[in-house]
């Protein structure tokens, strides 16, 4: 599926998760609409979109967070699958978008590609439900049943390359970090 | 006929004397932090077996200390007080993370660093090891503040460290010279 289909997608199931996004998906999001509330992105620290999802998803246990994670990124820190199936939160739903390269430096393919499988590695690190869509139809179809399924979870989303130029939301993540702190506060 | 025996050398004295592990793990509980995110430090083992003992803050062991950053950064936005816990070597893994979370995003950011591998008879700046003679210049460069415990008196200094990373709004250090006992 394309980018934007998934982002369409998922900004329409989203309800009023908290989401995190990172490196490609980060500014679709948010010219998409879905970052002007409850929403941070993970900028300048790759591979860390995951672990910033982990402590919104303890800190706030009775909402949903939705991780918008790349497959470059997660694989750089990758232990964080481990920490995510020992903390079992089961408000927190792990997306990734796997396109398979590196698309921000030029589309380079990433290690492994074909080989790693994201929702076997999750589940052997304990997550309990895992999820993988190859076209944007499936994925429309399943997402409700996604985000009905006790966390954590992760959703492998099958993304085609994209040649565009690489794209980035424009916002400090220091804006975002102070938005999404008062706006937790006032929800609280 | 001349006495030749040779006098004993004296034995080493510490410049840096242990902590209690029992007393930095009470500040810590007082001070009112909510989480201790850690990779744990050998230095810190004791002072980590109290928390546990204590059950005053919940404890989250994680994989590297870049997660720890991430997991602090959220449960701050979410409102809790969390701290990380981790040793001299940890802080150089995850300077990045410490770069983009910590310090540009503006995150609270409060580290308990031991001294792995340091000789507590010579100063940190006569150390052999880099990664203790290098730890306070790395965090300097970064604008990272930091304060020394190297004697039990120096206890208040966590509490200081602590404070001034909500009044900086960003990342400081209270770096423990000697294993806690």
């Amino acid at each position: 599926m394309l980018k934007q289909e998934a982002i369409d997608i998922l900004g329409a199931g989203r309800g009023e998760a908290i989401s995190v996004a990172t490196m490609q998906s980060a500014a679709p999001w948010y010219l998409s609409g879905q970052g002007k509330n409850l929403h941070v992105d993970a900028s300048g620290c790759m591979g860390s979109a995951s672990s910033l999802g982990l402590g919104l998803a303890m800190g706030k246990p009775g909402r949903k967070v939705i991780v918008l994670d790349g497959d470059g990124s997660l694989l750089m820190q990758l232990g964080s699958l481990v920490t995510a199936g020992s903390f079992g939160l089961k408000n927190y739903y792990h997306f990734v978008f796997a396109n398979g390269a590196y698309e921000s430096s030029g589309n380079q393919t990433v290690p492994g590609q074909g080989v790693f499988d994201f929702c076997a590695l999750a589940k052997a690190s304990g997550y309990r439900n895992a999820f993988a869509f190859e076209d944007a139809a499936a994925f429309k179809a399943g997402l409700a049943k996604v985000l009905e399924a006790e966390g954590p979870v992760m959703i492998n989303l099958t993304i085609a390359r994209d040649e565009a130029k690489p794209r980035w939301p424009g916002v400090k993540m220091s804006g975002q970090v102070a938005a999404l702190k008062e706006q937790l506060a006032a929800l609280a | 006929m001349n006495d030749i025996t040779a006098a004993a050398p004296p034995a080493p004295v510490a410049v840096a004397e242990a902590i209690s592990g029992e007393a930095i793990a009470r500040e810590i509980a007082d001070m009112g932090v909510t989480h201790v995110i850690t990779v744990p430090d050998t230095n810190l083992k004791t002072a980590i077996a109290a928390l546990e003992k204590a059950q005053r803050v919940k404890m989250l062991y994680v994989c590297t200390e870049d997660e720890g950053m991430g997991i602090n950064a959220g449960l701050y936005m979410a409102g809790l007080k969390p701290m990380m816990l981790i040793q001299n070597n940890g802080l150089y893994a995850c300077i990045n993370t410490l770069k983009a979370i910590a310090l540009d995003a503006q995150v609270p950011t409060f580290m308990l660093i031991g001294q792995y591998g340091r000789d507590v008879t010579k100063t940190v700046e006569e150390n052999r090891l880099r990664s203790v003679r290098l730890l306070e210049p790395t965090l300097e460069t970064w604008g990272v503040p930091s304060f020394r415990l190297e004697h039990k008196t120096d206890i208040g200094n966590i509490r200081l460290a602590w404070q001034k990373a909500w009044e900086i709004v960003g990342p400081t250090a209270a770096i423990i010279g000697a294993p806690t006992s």
